[in-house]
C-alpha cells in the first residue's frame, strides 16, 4: 500500500501548478456569461427594483413596507404558505408510508420499481395538464363525481369544492407525493438491516426499534424533503392558474398578473412581492441542503 | 459443564439444505469458531443461536433452557455483526447503553457500567463521538462494548473482522481475546480466515457445505486434519497423487519415488490409489543424520516472503512448496540446481483421493 | 414483516395507485365521450386536423430540440473543464445549475420580462431569448447528469490516457469523452424535452406557440379536445421518463421546481 502511495504522489498530474498563472479558467467563462445574462442579472434586477425607488430609482425599503401593510398581499403570502404547509406535510406522510410500503413493506419486489417509475412521471406532470386531468374527475361533472352520485352520494352537498383552497391542495398532492417517495427512497433503502438486528439483539421490540433507532435516523431525510416539497408547491404557478384560472390568491398568482399588467399599480411593490418568494425558496433550500447533509452523514 | 449446546439443527431454504446435521457442545467460558469458505453455513448457524434464523429442526439450549423458539430479543445473547452496526444517530455512550435502557435500568446503573465498557474497550475520550467520527476499529470495540453492556451470556461474533486493515486486525483479535477471557464469556466466532480463527480460539469447528469436517483445538485442526478438505482449507498444502505400495509399513510410491508416511495407511490395500500431503513448511534440505523420505528435487523458483522464503520444487513430475525461515545467514540454493530435501514420516499425510 | 405490516403496506400501495391513476383514467374516458352516446377517437381526430395543435405542437418540438443543443454546447465542456482542469470551480458552478431551483418560475420570468424589454437588451420578443430560459431551467437536471456521467468515468485518467497516447483535443473530446458519457446526455436530454414540452410559465408570458398556452386556451374554449391533450401530454411525459428508464437504468431524478 505504502509504495502504492508514493508511486501515486509523484505521477504527473493534468492539473498544472496552482501557484502559476493559468488562462484555465477561460474554459468556464462561456458558462458564466450565459448563467449571468439569463439568469442571475434578471432576477437581480428583481432584488434591485425591490429596493428602488419606482420614479426616482434611489434607495428604498419603502417596497417592504408597503407589503407588509396591505392585508391582501400578506393574505396571498399566507395562502401559499398555507396550501405548501399542508401539501408537503400531507404529502410527505403519505410518500414516506408509500415508500416504506413498497421498500419494505413486504410486497412483491416489482411493485418497488413500478412504483418509482410512475412517481418520476407523476413528479413530472403537473401544470395545465394535471390541472385538466382533475377537472374531468372531480368537477360537479366529473367522472369521480358521476361515479359518487350514481353511488348516491354527492360530493359537492357535502361542502367539496374543486376550485378552491381544498381541491387545489389535492391537485397539488398529485405532484407532492410522488417527489416526497423519489427523494426519501434512498433514505430509507440506506436503513441497514444489520440496527435492526442489532436492536433486537440488545433486546428492543419493533416499536422500540423504530421509536429509537429507524425513526430519528430517517428524521433529518423526512423533514428535508418535506421542506424540499414546501418549496416545491409554494413556487407552483401553472397549476393554481389552469385549475381556478387565478381565483386563489397564490403569491405567485399575483405575480402573474402584475406581471400582465401592473394591477398593483406599483411596480417596485411587485418587485418586493417577488424578491419576498426567493427568500422563503432560499430558506427552504437551505434548510433541505443542511438536513440533506447531516442524512447523508448517517446514511452513507 | 456444558454451557451452549447446539443438537441435531439443519436450515433448509426453499429445498436448498445450508446446515445439516449440526451438533455441537460449547463449555462455559469456551472461544469456538466456526471456519469455513463463504457459503459453507458457518454464519447461519450463528444466526440461529442469535434468533434471526430458525432452524428447520433440531434445538439449542443455553444453560440446559432451551432457546430454539424463543424471539431474537428475548435471549440475551450479544451479536458483533461485520459491518459495525453501530446506530449512527446515537453517540458512543448512548450505543453502548441502548441495551440496558431498552431493559428500563436506573440512569446511573447505567452511567456506570457505560464508563466500565469505555474502560475496557480504551475508548474513555471518546464517549460523547457519534459512529461516523470513528476509524473502524475504533467502532468495532464499541459495538463489542454494547454487545457485552447487556451481560449476555454467550457472544457471537460474525466475521467481525473482515472489513478491517490486516493490522487493526491483528491487533483487534487478541484484545477481543484477552477481553473475552477476562470476562469468561462463551463466544463463538464466525470466520472464513484460518489463521485467525487459528490464533484465537480454544477450539475450531470447521465447515464446509453445510457439514461439520472436523471439531479440534487449533493443534489438532492444523496438524492432525481429519478430511481431505480440512487439510487444503487450513493452512497451506502440497498435495500428489499417490498409491499404496506397503500398508504395514507405510510406504507409499509417488510415479516410483517413495514416501513413508507414519500414520493412515493401516486400514488399505497394497495399490490403494491416495494423496499424499505434506506441509510446505516441514520440507528441509537434507542433512546427513536423516534417513528417511531423502529424494532428489529441482528448484524451480524462490520467492522472498518476508520472514519465510518459498522455494518451489518439482520432485518427479510433481511441484512441491517448500517454506524455510528466513536469516539473513541462509545459503539458498540457485535455480535449476538439484538438491536433496526430506521431510519426516510424521509430516507426510495420506488423504484419500 | 408481520401481517398487519403487510396489510397496510397493500393499503398505502392501492391508496397510491389510484390517486395516480383515478385522474388519468378519467381524462382518458372523457376524451373518448366526443360524440355522445359512443366511445370514440374523434376528440383526438379533431385535434390533429386543426392547423392550432400541430402548430403549437410543433413549436414546442422546435423549442425542445433547441434547448437540448444549446444545453450540451454549453454545459459539456463546462462539466468537462471543471472535472478536468478547474476544480477550485466546481462549488460556484453547481451553485449557479441549483439557482432555477430557488428562483421561482414566475419571478424567473418577471425578472426577463423586465430585463429583455427595453434597450439596450431588447429581444423580448426573440425565440432565443425563450430558448435562453429553457435551457436555464433545464439547466439543473442537464449539467447534473452529465457531471454524474462524468464522475463515473475518471476524466482524469481516461484524458491523460488519451494523450499519453498521442490524441488531440478534439479527438480526447468527440472520440474518448462524449460517447463514454453518451446515456448521461441522453437522460439529461429527455428530462429537457419532458420540461419543455410540458412548460406553460415561460411560453404564455414570453408570447410564445407552445404546447401548454395552446392547452390551457383550449379549456376555455373546448370539453373533449383539452382531455385528449391532456393525455398526450401524459403519455409524452411517460415516454421521456420510460427512455430514460430504458437507457439509463440510473439516476433517478425527479423535477424540483418549475413547470408547475
Amino acid at each position: 500500500m505504502a509504495t502504492f502511495d508514493v508511486v501515486k504522489r509523484d505521477a504527473p498530474k493534468a492539473r498544472p501548478a496552482l501557484s502559476k498563472f493559468s488562462w484555465a479558467w477561460l474554459g468556464v467563462l462561456p458558462f458564466f456569461l450565459f448563467a449571468f445574462m439569463f439568469l442571475i442579472y434578471p432576477s437581480s434586477t428583481i432584488a434591485l427594483g425591490s429596493f428602488q425607488d419606482t420614479k426616482t430609482h434611489t434607495f428604498t425599503f419603502q417596497n417592504f413596507a408597503h407589503l407588509l401593510q396591505s392585508p391582501s398581499l400578506i393574505a396571498s403570502y399566507w395562502i401559499s404558505i398555507k396550501i405548501s404547509l399542508i401539501t408537503s406535510i400531507g404529502g410527505g406522510i403519505f410518500g414516506f408510508l408509500l415508500a416504506y410500503s413498497a421498500i419494505r413493506g413486504g410486497l412483491p419486489r416489482f411493485m418497488r420499481s413500478s412504483l418509482m417509475t410512475f412517481c418520476g412521471v407523476a413528479s413530472n406532470f403537473a401544470g395545465v395538464p394535471l390541472a385538466f386531468a382533475f377537472i374531468t374527475l372531480l368537477s360537479p361533472s366529473g367522472v369521480l363525481t358521476g361515479w359518487l352520485k350514481a353511488m348516491g352520494y354527492n360530493p359537492y352537498f357535502h361542502g367539496f369544492q374543486l376550485y378552491n383552497f381544498w381541491g387545489l391542495s389535492i391537485v397539488y398532492m398529485y405532484f407532492q407525493f410522488p417527489l416526497m417517495v423519489l427523494v426519501i427512497a434512498p433514505a430509507i433503502d440506506g436503513l441497514r438491516k444489520e440496527w435492526l438486528e442489532a436492536a433486537e439483539n440488545l433486546g428492543a421490540s419493533s416499536f422500540q426499534y423504530w421509536r429509537y433507532v429507524a425513526f430519528p435516523i430517517l428524521l433529518p431525510a423526512i423533514l428535508g424533503t418535506m421542506i424540499l416539497l414546501f418549496g416545491n408547491s409554494f413556487g407552483a404557478f401553472a397549476t393554481a392558474q389552469a385549475l381556478t384560472g387565478g381565483a386563489i390568491n397564490l403569491v405567485t398568482i399575483v405575480i402573474g398578473s402584475q406581471l400582465r399588467g401592473d394591477v398593483l399599480g406599483d411596480a417596485g411593490l411587485g418587485y418586493a412581492l417577488a424578491s419576498g418568494m426567493v427568500v422563503v425558496m432560499v430558506i427552504a433550500i437551505t434548510g433541505y441542503t443542511l438536513l440533506q447533509r447531516q442524512t447523508e452523514r448517517w446514511l452513507r | 459443564m456444558t454451557h451452549l449446546k447446539l443438537t441435531n439443527i439443519s436450515k433448509e431454504y426453499g429445498g436448498t439444505t445450508v446446515v445439516q446435521d449440526f451438533n455441537l457442545d460449547v463449555e462455559q467460558g469456551e472461544f469456538v469458531s466456526f471456519l469455513g469458505p463463504s457459503g459453507c453455513g458457518k454464519t447461519t448457524t450463528l444466526r440461529m443461536v442469535a434468533g434471526f434464523e430458525k432452524p428447520t429442526s433440531g434445538t439449542i439450549t443455553i444453560n440446559g433452557q432451551d432457546i430454539t423458539n424463543i424471539a431474537p430479543n428475548q435471549r440475551n445473547v450479544g451479536m458483533i455483526f461485520q459491518a459495525y452496526a453501530l446506530f449512527p444517530n446515537m453517540t458512543v455512550a448512548q450505543n453502548i447503553g441502548f441495551g440496558m435502557q431498552i431493559h428500563k435500568e436506573s440512569k446511573g446503573a447505567i452511567k456506570e457500567r457505560v464508563n466500565e465498557m469505555l474502560a475496557l474497550i480504551n475508548l474513555e475520550k471518546h464517549a460523547n463521538k457519534y459512529p461516523f467520527q470513528l476509524s473502524g476499529g475504533q467502532q468495532q470495540r464499541v459495538a463489542l462494548a454494547r454487545a457485552l453492556a447487556n451481560r449476555p451470556q454467550v457472544l457471537l461474533l460474525d466475521e467481525p473482522l473482515s472489513a478491517l486493515d490486516a493490522k487493526i486486525r491483528v491487533q483487534l483479535r487478541s484484545e477481543i481475546r484477552a477481553i473475552q477471557k477476562k470476562m469468561g464469556i462463551t463466544a463463538i466466532f464466525v470466520t472464513h480466515d484460518q489463521e485467525e480463527a487459528l490464533s484465537i480460539s480454544d477450539r475450531i469447528v470447521v465447515m464446509y457445505e453445510g457439514r461439520i469436517e472436523q471439531v479440534g483445538t487449533p493443534f489438532e485442526v492444523y496438524n492432525f486434519p481429519n478430511t481431505r478438505f480440512v487439510a487444503n482449507f487450513v493452512g497451506s498444502l502440497n498435495t500428489a497423487d499417490a498409491e499404496v505400495v506397503d500398508p504395514v509399513k507405510g510406504l507409499l510410491s509417488m510415479d516410483g519415488i517413495h514416501f513413508e508416511s507414519a500414520e493412515g495407511t493401516k486400514d488399505r490395500k497394497k495399490g490403494d490409489k491416495i494423496k499424499i500431503a505434506i506441509r510446505p513448511e516441514r520440507f528441509g534440505f537434507a542433512s546427513e543424520q536423516k534417513k528417511a523420505n531423502v529424494v532428489d528435487s529441482t528448484i524451480e523458483n524462490i520467492t522472498f516472503l518476508g520472514s519465510v522464503v518459498r522455494i518451489q520444487l518439482k520432485i518427479g513430475n510433481t511441484k512441491f512448496n517448500m517454506d524455510t525461515f528466513n536469516n539473513p545467514f541462509l545459503e539458498l540454493p540457485k535455480i535449476g540446481a538439484i538438491e536433496q530435501v526430506t521431510c519426516s514420516r510424521e509430516a507426510v499425510l495420506v488423504l484419500d483421493e | 414483516m408481520k401481517r398487519g405490516g403487510l396489510v397496510w403496506s397493500w393499503f398505502w400501495m392501492i391508496l397510491g395507485i389510484l390517486y395516480f391513476f383515478l385522474p388519468l383514467l378519467a381524462t382518458f374516458l372523457f376524451s373518448l365521450r366526443a360524440i355522445k352516446g359512443v366511445l370514440s377517437f374523434k376528440a383526438y381526430q379533431n385535434l390533429f386536423v386543426t392547423t392550432d395543435f400541430v402548430t403549437n405542437f410543433s413549436y414546442s418540438l422546435v423549442w425542445a430540440i433547441f434547448t437540448i443543443v444549446v444545453g450540451i454546447l454549453i454545459f459539456v465542456p463546462t462539466a468537462y473543464w471543471v472535472r478536468l482542469r478547474v476544480p477550485q470551480f466546481r462549488t460556484a458552478v453547481e451553485f449557479v445549475t441549483l439557482l432555477p431551483f430557488v428562483i421561482p418560475g414566475i419571478v424567473f420570468v418577471f425578472g426577463l420580462v423586465r430585463t429583455f424589454s427595453h434597450p439596450p437588451f431588447l429581444i423580448v420578443n426573440s425565440p432565443a431569448l425563450l430558448i435562453a430560459a429553457y435551457t436555464v431551467l433545464s439547466m439543473p437536471y442537464m449539467y447534473r447528469s452529465i457531471d454524474t456521467g462524468l464522475r463515473a468515468i475518471d476524466v482524469q485518467t481516461l484524458t491523460e490516457a488519451a494523450q499519453s497516447l498521442g490524441a488531440g483535443w478534439e479527438t480526447i473530446l468527440f472520440r474518448i469523452i462524449l460517447p463514454n458519457i453518451r446515456v448521461a446526455i441522453l437522460n439529461g436530454a429527455f428530462l429537457s424535452f419532458a420540461i419543455v414540452m410540458g412548460e406553460y410559465i415561460l411560453a404564455q408570458y414570453l408570447a410564445k406557440p407552445a404546447f401548454a398556452p395552446y392547452m390551457a386556451y383550449l379549456i376555455q374554449q373546448k370539453a373533449y379536445e383539452p382531455a385528449a391533450l391532456a393525455v398526450i401530454s401524459f403519455a409524452l411525459t411517460w415516454g421521456c421518463l420510460g427512455i430514460i428508464q430504458l437507457v439509463g437504468r440510473g439516476s433517478q431524478q425527479a423535477q424540483i421546481a418549475g413547470g408547475h
